[in-house]
C-alpha cells in the first residue's frame, strides 16, 4: 500500500500538507511552459512523440501505399524520396529515442530510484524542449517542400551539393545537430540523476533494470551522438562554406562520411532497443511474480550490449569494398553482441517458465516482443556471413531485419509499457479485453507487414525502390505487406482509443494493480508532485515487495523522519553505495528552459539561412539567456 | 534546509555539478575524438602530407602559446581549492591570474587564425586546409566559452561565495583541465604533419 494514503497520525497529515506546499506546480498553461517536475516533462515528451509517431506512421502508411501494386503513381518520386527519408529520421530520432528515454525514462526513473526529481530539473526541461523545436525545425522542411531526400543515413556524394542543391539535406544536418543537443543533455541527466540521486541504501546492486537499461542507453548516447555531429557538422561544411571533408577530388574521402556515421548508427540500435528491455525487465516480474532470473547478469548485459554496440559500426559498409581482414574483425565483434543478448533471452524466458505467469496486455506485448527480437536476432546473425551480406545489401531483406529488431524489439516494449504504467500515470484501468485484441491485431499487422520483405529481399527488391514492374513476383507480396500496414495501424489506434477512454471512464486502479516489484508502486497514482512523502528505505531491487521497508516508511513518516519538509530539497548519495552525502536545493519551476530552446531555433534557423552572421547574435542572445538562466541559484528561490 | 539528517554522517562522493561537467568533457572529448580521427584517416588515405604543396604547420609559436595555457591549469586548481576552503580573495585573485593569460592566448590564436586563413591557405583549398582549420577553430571556441565561464564566475563571486558558486569554480576549473587537454592533443595533431 502507498505511503502518502491515509496517513495515521495528525502530524504525519500536516507534514504531507507542508510538502503539497513547497512541490505545487505553477497552475495552467504557464505551468506546463515552465515546469520542471520530471512526471511534466515526461507527459510532454510522450505526447510529442505520438505526435511524431503519427506523422511517421502516416508517411510509412503512404510508402507502402505507393508500393502496394506495380507500376503505381500514388506520390511523386521526389515526394517519395523524403517519405522514407523522414519516415526514417522521424521513428528514430523522434519517436522511438524520446519516447523511451524522454517519455518513460523522465517520468519514471526518478519514481524507481526514491528521488523527488531528477539531478537537473531544468536542464530537464531543457532537453524537452530543445527536442520539441528541433522536430518543429525539421517538420518545417516538409512544410516547405525541402524535406531531407537523400534517406535517414544521407550518404555521400548523393547528398553533397552537386547531388542535391536544395536546401534538403541542410535541413537534415542541422536538424540532426540539434536533436542531438537535446538527446546528449537527456543523456547526461539520467547519467547523473542514477549515480547521484538514489535513494540511500539503493547500492548499484540494488538498481533495478530499468534504470540499468536507461543508464546503457544514455551511455550509448553520450559517446554516439558526438560522431554523428562532427560528421553533420563536415557534410554542412561542405555544403555551404566549401569545405572537401567528403570531395573526393580535393582528397576527401566519401567513406569518412559512413565510418562516422555507422560509429553513431550501430550503437544507435542499441540505444533503441536497450531500454525497451528495460520496460520488459520491468513488465515480466510483475506479471510472472518472481524476480527475474539471473539479475546480474542482466543488469551487465544491458550494458555489454551498448559497449560492443561501438565495435560493430563497419558491418554496414560490408559492400563498400573495406579490405577483407576488416570484414573479418567486424564479423567477429558483430558475433560478440550475440551473447549478451542471448542472457537476456534466456533470462526473460526462464522467468516465464519458473514464474506463474498472468498473460494480461503488457506480458501479451512482451511475449510478442521476445518472439519478434530472436527473429530479428537471428536473421541479424545472417548478416555475418560476408558474402550473403554483400548480396542483401540494400535490398528489402535488411528492411526485413531491423524493422523486426526496431517495431519488433523497441516498439512493442513501448506498447506494453504503455499499458502497464497507465495505471500508474492516470490512476484508472485500462480495459483489458480491447487491450488483448490490440495486441493480437498488432502482432499479426507486423508479421504480415514485415515478414515478406525477407522474400522480396531475397528475390532482389532493392529498397528505397519507387515502382516496380509487374511479373517480377514482388506484387502479392508487396500487397500483403500494404495489408499488413494498415492492420497494424488498426491495431495501434485500438490501443490508443482504449487508452484515452479508460482515462475518461476506466475503473480506479489504486496505487499498486499489479503488485509491482519497484517503487513507482509504492506511491500513489497518479504520484504526487513531491513523489514521495518520505525518502524510501530501499534494501533490494524489488523495493516495494520489501514489506518491512514499506512499513519503515511509514513509521519515518509518522516520526518526521527523511521527509525533508523544510524546503524544495532531494538527497544525494555516494555514486556506487548509495551512502546518503548530502541535501541538495532544487529549482522550481523556470521560463529559461523554453527561452534557451527558441533562441537555439533562432541560431539553427539563421544558419540554414547561411546567415552566419546574425546566427552569432543569436548565439549572443543564448548566451544572454544563460546569465538569466542562472541569476537566481536554487538556494534562493 | 533539512541537512539536519546529515549530522554525524562523513561527506561522500563529488556534488552533481561535478558530474554534470564530467558529462560534458566526454562528450565534447567524444567530439574532439571524431575530428582527431578524421585528421588521421584523412592522413593516411593520402600519399603526401599536407598534400598540394601547403606548408607544414609552424612549430615554436604554437608549442610556447600551449605552454602557456597549460599553465594556466595550476591558478584554476589553485581556485577551485581556495573556492572549496571558503576563501573568497583567493579564489578571485587565482581566477584573475588565469583569466589574464588564457584572454592572452585566445587573443593570439585568434588573431593567428585570422592570418593564416588570409595569408597561407584558406578553409577551401582542400580536405587538409578543412580538416586543419575545423580543428584548430572548434579548439579555439572552446577556450572561448571557457573564457566566457571565467568571466560569469567572478561577476557571480563579487557577491561572495555561495554553495552553488563553489560547486560552479570547482566545475569550471575542471572544465579547464579539460580544454588544457584537448588543447594539447589538437596541436600535437596537427604538429604531426611536420613528422
Amino acid at each position: 500500500m502507498a505511503v502518502v494514503e491515509a496517513p495515521e497520525s495528525p502530524a504525519a497529515a500536516e507534514r504531507l500538507d507542508r510538502l503539497e506546499q513547497i512541490w505545487r506546480s505553477r497552475p495552467g498553461l504557464l505551468g506546463w511552459l515552465t515546469t520542471t517536475d520530471h512526471k511534466r516533462v515526461g507527459l510532454l515528451y510522450l505526447w510529442t512523440t505520438l505526435a511524431f509517431f503519427a506523422a511517421g506512421g502516416a508517411e510509412s502508411l503512404l510508402i507502402r501505399t505507393q508500393l502496394a501494386q506495380p507500376n503505381s503513381h500514388v506520390v511523386s518520386p521526389s515526394t517519395f524520396d523524403e517519405l522514407f527519408s523522414m519516415h526514417g529520421i522521424t521513428m528514430i530520432f523522434f519517436f522511438i529515442i524520446p519516447m523511451t528515454t524522454g517519455a518513460f525514462g523522465n517520468y519514471l526513473l526518478p519514481l524507481m530510484i526514491g528521488a523527488r526529481d531528477m539531478a537537473f530539473p531544468r536542464m530537464n526541461a531543457l532537453s524537452y524542449w530543445i527536442f520539441l523545436a528541433s522536430g518543429i525545425f525539421l517538420y518545417t522542411s516538409l512544410g516547405l517542400g525541402m524535406a531531407p531526400n537523400a534517406g535517414w543515413f544521407d550518404y555521400v556524394p548523393l547528398a553533397s551539393r552537386a547531388f542535391d542543391p536544395g536546401r534538403n539535406v541542410d535541413f537534415y544536418c542541422l536538424g540532426i545537430i540539434f536533436n542531438s543537443i537535446a538527446s546528449t543533455l537527456t543523456a547526461a541527466q539520467f547519467i547523473v540523476t542514477i549515480f547521484k540521486s538514489r535513494a540511500p541504501g539503493m547500492s548499484l546492486n540494488r538498481l533495478p533494470l530499468f534504470c540499468y537499461a536507461q543508464l546503457a542507453a544514455a551511455f550509448g548516447l553520450l559517446f554516439a551522438l558526438p560522431p554523428l555531429s562532427a560528421d553533420t557538422i563536415f557534410l554542412f561544411l561542405d555544403r555551404n562554406v566549401g569545405t572537401h571533408f567528403f570531395d573526393v577530388a580535393l582528397g576527401g574521402k566519401s567513406l569518412l562520411w559512413q565510418h562516422l556515421f555507422w560509429i553513431f548508427g550501430h550503437p544507435e540500435v542499441y540505444i533503441l532497443i536497450v531500454p525497451a528491455f528495460g520496460i520488459a525487465t520491468s513488465i515480466i516480474p510483475a506479471f510472472t511474480q518472481r524476480k527475474l532470473v539471473a539479475f546480474p547478469l542482466v543488469g551487465i548485459a544491458e550494458l555489454l550490449v551498448v559497449f560492443i554496440g561501438f565495435g560493430v559500426w563497419a558491418h554496414h559498409m560490408f559492400a563498400t569494398g573495406l579490405p577483407t581482414i576488416s570484414l573479418v574483425f567486424f564479423a567477429a565483434a558483430t558475433a560478440m553482441v550475440v551473447i549478451p543478448s542471448t542472457i537476456q533471452v534466456f533470462a526473460w524466458c526462464m522467468s516465464f517458465v519458473t514464474g506463474t505467469p498472468q498473460f494480461k496486455t503488457p506480458l501479451l506485448f512482451i511475449a510478442g516482443f521476445i518472439f519478434m527480437f530472436v527473429t530479428g536476432g537471428l536473421t541479424g546473425i545472417m548478416f555475418m556471413a560476408i558474402p550473403f551480406d554483400q548480396q542483401v545489401t540494400d535490398t528489402y531483406f535488411v528492411i526485413a531485419h531491423f524493422h523486426y529488431i526496431i517495431f519488433g524489439a523497441a516498439v512493442f516494449p513501448i506498447f506494453g509499457g504503455l499499458y502497464y504504467w497507465f495505471p500508474k500515470v492516470t490512476g484508472k484501468l485500462y480495459l483489458e479485453r480491447p487491450g488483448q485484441l490490440s495486441f493480437w491485431i498488432v502482432f499479426v499487422g507486423t508479421n504480415l507487414l514485415f515478414f515478406p520483405m525477407h522474400i522480396v529481399g531475397l528475390l532482389g527488391m532493392p529498397r528505397r525502390q519507387y515502382t516496380y514492374p509487374d511479373g517480377l513476383g514482388w506484387t502479392s507480396y508487396n500487397l500483403a505487406e500494404t495489408i499488413g500496414g494498415f492492420l497494424t495501424a488498426a491495431g495501434i489506434l485500438l490501443l490508443l482509443g482504449n487508452l484515452v477512454y479508460s482515462y475518461r471512464k476506466g475503473a480506479d486502479a489504486g496505487s499498486d494493480p499489479w503488485h509491482g516489484p519497484t517503487l513507482e508502486w509504492a506511491t500513489t497514482s497518479p504520484p504526487p508532485e513531491y513523489n514521495f512523502p518520505v525518502v524510501p528505505k530501499v534494501t533490494s531491487a524489488y523495493a516495494n515487495w520489501d514489506r518491512d521497508d514499506r512499513e519503515e516508511d511509514r513509521r519515518r513518516l509518522a516520526e518526521g523522519l527523511f521527509v525533508l519538509e523544510q524546503g524544495h530539497e532531494q538527497v544525494e548519495v555516494s555514486a556506487v553505495d548509495a551512502r546518503l552525502s548530502d541535501v541538495v536545493p532544487m529549482p522550481h519551476e523556470s521560463p529559461w528552459p523554453p527561452l534557451l530552446a527558441a533562441s537555439l531555433a533562432l541560431v539553427f534557423s539563421m544558419l540554414l539561412l547561411r546567415k552566419f552572421g546574425v546566427a552569432g547574435v543569436m548565439a549572443v542572445l543564448c548566451v544572454l539567456t544563460l546569465v538569466g538562466w542562472h541569476s537566481r541559484e536554487p538556494a534562493e528561490q | 534546509m533539512s541537512d539536519h539528517i546529515l549530522a554525524g554522517r562523513p561527506a561522500a562522493g563529488r556534488p552533481a555539478a561535478w558530474w554534470a561537467m564530467a558529462m560534458l568533457i566526454a562528450s565534447e572529448a567524444t567530439l574532439f575524438g571524431s575530428f582527431v580521427g578524421t585528421y588521421y584517416y584523412l592522413r593516411f588515405t593520402t600519399r603526401v602530407w599536407p598534400p598540394d604543396g601547403l606548408p607544414k604547420p609552424a612549430l615554436a609559436v604554437p608549442l610556447v602559446l600551449v605552454a602557456c595555457l597549460t599553465a594556466t591549469s595550476v591558478p584554476m586548481q589553485l581556485a577551485s581549492r581556495a573556492a572549496r576552503a571558503g576563501r573568497l580573495g583567493a579564489t578571485r585573485l587565482f581566477l584573475v591570474v588565469a583569466l589574464f593569460v588564457q584572454s592572452g592566448y585566445f587573443a593570439f590564436e585568434s588573431n593567428d587564425f585570422g592570418e593564416q586563413i588570409k595569408h597561407r591557405f584558406d578553409i577551401t583549398r582542400n580536405a587538409y586546409s578543412s580538416i586543419y582549420y575545423v580543428l584548430l577553430g572548434a579548439d579555439h571556441a572552446h577556450v572561448f566559452v571557457g573564457l566566457l565561464f571565467d568571466l560569469w564566475l567572478l561577476w557571480k563571486l563579487a557577491r561572495g561565495l555561495t554553495r552553488y558558486r563553489v560547486n560552479a569554480v570547482q566545475a569550471i576549473a575542471w572544465y579547464w583541465q579539460a580544454v588544457i587537454v584537448l588543447t594539447l592533443v589538437v596541436t600535437g595533431t596537427l604538429l604531426s604533419a611536420r613528422a
